[in-house]
């Protein structure tokens, strides 16, 4: 059973909050979905199938050579970061 | 009404230069920004690299997901609100190497996900038929800005029908080939075993010269289609008597439809009617029956395939490689931060969903059902596609939408009707959308789709049913100058 503190949890995982009407929403929304795939659940035979992960089998997939290709210089890379220092992009601290 | 080989023959006959158009084009997308907020960025620097190709000079518009190196590129998404990209998408190369002169990017719902174009950082696009309407989405903004006569063709992308939707609500024609046909590399992921590039232009001739121009394969692309000596633009006439094409009962049977409004009903009649004239220029055409339960699963297995992916393909918008940086104390409140200030609550929903969806205990009810469902419809599809060379079906049960209705794709009786179009993401199957005729003064719109690498040969039936029901280039009187 989904239930708003659940919800709360999942988005605390993926690192975001939202005001407290979303996540009623957020579950009326599910109740629909749940609904369905109670529905595709229930279709004759769909435990027999395979999942399928793209449109269709991707025979022609190869490894490419080991070239060496064109790539940002520094002064792109530097360009790109909001703060920089000594020639190096600062990122906030990691390592606690 | 212009086409692409309009603009080429005015450059050809040095009636206009390049420059001139571009110039023409950045100042209708600004007269009609105010008004329709087709783009979210409208270049200034006219920017040609000379090429022999038929759209060399010729001006266009790319989605905003499209990666375009020094450009701000945003996705309509406040989480990228200053991004500029270090990189190109191979699409955007590609124009830019074919002479294509980029005039703007255009808006779409937040990260691509939803089919309203309301959803984006930066407003809601207008229909350009009638600005209480909404042109659908997500590739909204590049939908109005060929409807509007500012382009005569853009980029968009299509995860379940984001080109071809709005498409029909904008009186242009949509298309997407094979999955893989184009390469994805520089397209912001939303769900990558279904996201496809695709164009808007004005006719299907153009949707084939901008195929061929952007087709082929990309070692930055590990799913992109190896290259064939295939030329879709000289397929198009090729006789199509005796080609066989399929619809669905349980999708265009008005007397499912009974208690539905008189927009609905006309619009099956006329799709009845564009049927007849397939028939008169030697199409066969034929009713099939498909397993109800199947077609209503489509839209929530794609709900949940889609938000699955894209869970995992937007962990990488933190504000710390890109993006605008959050504020905390240490790197997760500054994530958390970001996230929280960057995402609207209609994409933290999907996020939510399809992390719900993605959780051991549900894997297999969800994720695994909604994938195998996948594999039942595509099954049953190519098993069809055996017999017939093409799938025709209205594009959808309706005209575009004003703003203020509610659009309730789940509700039992549109379930079908308004979701089918992502049978062409599923089987990764070209398909394309053109303007029908007219229902209350709004475009309407059917949809071709056919078997998997097929493009030159669905091509080539749109572009001989395009000739035979007269919607060719479609613009409304005003923006026509």
């Amino acid at each position: 059973m989904v239930t708003k503190e659940k919800l709360k949890d999942y988005a605390a995982r993926l690192m975001f909050d939202m005001d407290d009407d979303g996540y009623d929403r957020t579950l009326k929304e599910f109740e629909v979905i749940e609904k369905h795939m109670d529905l595709i659940g229930k279709i004759d035979g769909i435990e027999n199938v395979e999942p399928m992960t793209f449109p269709y089998v991707i025979y022609h997939a190869k490894f490419r050579e080991d070239e060496v290709k064109e790539s940002l210089t520094n002064e792109e890379v530097l360009a790109n970061s909001k703060e920089n220092k000594a020639n190096q992009v600062k990122v906030p601290k990691v390592v606690l | 009404m212009k086409t692409i080989l309009d603009y080429r023959s005015y450059l050809d006959e040095k009636k206009v230069t390049s420059e001139e158009l571009f110039n023409e084009s950045i100042s209708k997308a600004h007269m009609y920004q105010e008004k329709y907020n087709s783009f979210v960025t409208i270049l200034d620097e006219y920017n040609h690299k000379e090429s022999d190709s038929l759209i060399n000079g010729i001006p266009y518009s790319l989605k905003d997901n499209f990666s375009t190196k020094g450009i701000l590129t945003t996705a309509s998404s406040n989480i990228l609100k200053d991004y500029v990209p270090v990189y190109s998408a191979t699409a955007y190369k590609k124009l830019q190497d074919a002479g294509g002169i980029l005039v703007g990017k255009t808006v779409l719902d937040e990260l691509a996900m939803g089919g309203t174009s309301t959803t984006g950082a930066t407003g809601s696009v207008k229909n350009p038929w009638d600005q209480n309407r909404l042109i659908g989405g997500s590739s909204g903004g590049s939908c109005a800005a060929v409807a509007l006569g500012i382009v005569p063709f853009a980029l968009g992308s299509d995860t379940g029908d984001s080109i071809r939707k709005p498409a029909s609500f904008g009186g242009v024609v949509g298309f997407k080939p094979t999955y893989g046909r184009i390469s994805r590399y520089g397209l912001f992921a939303f769900a990558s075993s279904l996201d496809h590039v695709g164009c808007f232009t004005r006719c299907v001739k153009d949707a084939a010269i901008v195929t061929d121009i952007l087709k082929g394969h990309d070692e930055r692309d590990m799913t992109s289609l190896p290259d064939e000596n295939i030329n879709y633009t000289d397929m198009l006439d090729n006789d199509i008597k005796g080609k066989k094409l399929f619809y669905i009962k349980e999708i265009t049977d008005p007397e499912l439809y009974k208690d539905a409004g008189a927009i609905t009903l006309e619009v099956l009649d006329k799709f009845k009617e564009a049927i007849e004239k397939c028939k008169k220029i030697g199409f066969i055409v034929e009713e099939v029956s498909i397993d109800e339960k199947l077609l209503k699963a489509i839209y929530p297995a794609y709900m949940t395939i889609s938000c699955a992916e894209a869970t995992s393909n937007n962990s990488n918008l933190t504000g710390i490689p890109f993006g605008p940086r959050g504020e905390g104390n240490n790197i997760n409140e500054i994530m958390f931060d970001a996230r929280t200030k960057g995402f609207s609550e209609f994409i933290k929903r999907r996020f939510i969903l399809g992390s719900y969806i993605l959780l051991k205990e549900n894997q297999e009810r969800l994720f695994k059902n909604a994938q195998r469902l996948r594999h039942m419809i595509v099954d049953k599809i190519n098993s069809l596609f055996d017999i017939y060379d093409g799938m025709i079906l209205p594009a959808g049960g309706g005209i575009a939408p004003t703003f203020d209705e509610e659009i309730d794709r789940l509700s039992d009786r549109y379930l079908i009707l308004e979701n089918h179009l992502a049978i062409g993401n599923f089987g990764g199957y070209p398909s394309i959308t053109i303007p029908s005729g007219f229902v209350k003064d709004m475009p309407i719109a059917i949809n071709i789709t056919g078997p998997q690498f097929k493009d030159g040969e669905v091509l080539n039936i749109a572009n001989k049913i395009e000739e035979e029901l007269g919607y060719k280039g479609l613009i409304k009187e005003e923006y026509d100058v």
